[in-house]
């Protein structure tokens, strides 16, 4: 019963993650929609730093970002069409550019 | 009693005498009631959202509609977003007085008093519609972030044009089970909800959206951000910035955009509706 419930909010919210919860890239463009959008709320941003730089062992959404990130920065034509950009609205002209800024302010020059 | 119980919804018209060829009766009605059984079910539950709204159950504090008349009264002149709700229902100032008390800024910049002008120049130039200080404006200061930040939007800025509307898709939204588990949810700042505007709204419920959006620049969108960033900055060796008009909000969606909330856990930071990916094509 709750599996059916699950499916059909899903089939009614629109976002990449809820029509694609397993989707490549799923959790990166919902963490960087969710706090890097222009329209998040002021400190967004610096919330989300704080959050990946003291990661909680516990905090399973940042460890999967942190490795999806990763892992797009190594091959950015893997992400699927053009889902981050319309997740994030970035101005960085390019998935990549956008990718390399995010991986920089959160991790800084760590591998 | 029973045969209004056990029958069916329309009465069959097999023993009724045919209906002559000119009668217009079918026409009247549809003048009366063009609405259908499923839309005025559909109707009568926005309505009720709207009515019933708990301005708690949306992370906000609680108001009274005697309360929410008198804030609108009390600022509608330093915070004139809150003006154009005052000819409305209690129920539509309301949840604007609810807005305006909590921390989000949907009521600010995406709702009926940002006027076309304003929409068009924030896409185009990063004025914010929320910056009341013209000066500022201009320079693309942002009026709802603290200290004096650069304003930030998207490639497409859209309002929902009527405030009893947008006071409907707020209500509405929060009643979404999505938005419910967004809203109660214990941990981190959750995922946006983007829910479609027929599902909130009603069918005609895109009708209530307008919007603008950056023409991309050598047919790519992303090189259209980039450029309009530049050109804010000061750089005038790339092309200034142009918008257009959002054609239909058909197929669109309204997106619910999350936050801590002063009163305990989350409230809703901004609302606002998307044209399909197809308007753009």
């Amino acid at each position: 019963m709750k599996r059916r419930r699950d499916r059909e909010r899903s089939q009614v919210n629109q976002a990449y993650w809820a029509r694609n919860p397993q989707g490549p890239f799923a959790t990166l463009i919902g963490v960087a929609a969710t706090y890097c959008h222009p329209e998040a709320y002021d400190g967004a941003y610096e919330d989300l730093t704080a959050r990946a730089r003291s990661a909680a062992p516990d905090d399973e959404e940042i460890h999967v970002f942190r490795a999806e990130l990763r892992e797009a920065l190594a091959d950015p034509s893997r992400l699927p069409d053009d889902e981050l950009f319309k997740a994030v609205q970035f101005s960085d002209g390019s998935n990549e550019a956008f990718l390399r800024r995010l991986w920089h302010d959160l991790y800084g020059d760590e591998p | 009693m029973g045969e209004i119980r056990d029958g069916q919804e329309e009465p069959e018209h097999v023993n009724r005498p045919e209906m002559p060829a000119i009668d217009d009766t079918g026409a009247a009605r549809q003048q009366v009631e063009p609405r259908s059984r499923a839309g005025y079910a559909a109707e009568l539950e926005r309505h009720v959202a709207l009515v019933t709204f708990e301005p708690r159950r949306a992370g906000l504090q609680e108001v009274s509609v005697n309360d929410a008349t008198a804030y609108l009264d009390k600022h509608h002149a330093e915070r004139p977003w809150l003006s154009v709700a005052r000819d409305y229902p209690p129920e539509v100032q309301r949840i604007f007085a609810a807005l305006d008390r909590g921390g989000g800024h949907a009521h600010i910049r995406h709702e009926g008093w940002v006027t076309e002008e304003m929409n068009e120049r924030r896409v185009r130039n990063l004025e914010d519609p929320a910056q009341l200080h013209p000066a500022k404006r201009m320079a693309g200061v942002d009026g709802v972030k603290v200290g004096d930040q650069p304003h930030r939007c998207g490639s497409i800025a859209t309002r929902i044009t009527d405030p009893e509307a947008f006071a409907t898709a707020f209500a509405q939204g929060i009643k979404h089970p999505d938005v419910r588990a967004a809203l109660d949810s214990p941990g981190p700042v959750p995922r946006p909800v983007s829910l479609p505007i027929s599902v909130i709204l009603g069918d005609d419920g895109h009708k209530f959206c307008s919007g603008w959006r950056l023409e991309p620049v050598n047919g790519s969108i992303l090189e259209a951000l980039a450029n309009r960033a530049a050109w804010v900055a000061g750089n005038r060796d790339v092309p200034e910035p142009e918008a257009r008009p959002v054609e239909t909000f058909e197929g669109g969606t309204v997106t619910y955009v999350f936050r801590a909330s002063t009163v305990g856990g989350h409230e809703i930071s901004t609302m606002y509706a998307d044209p399909s990916d197809e308007e753009a094509t």
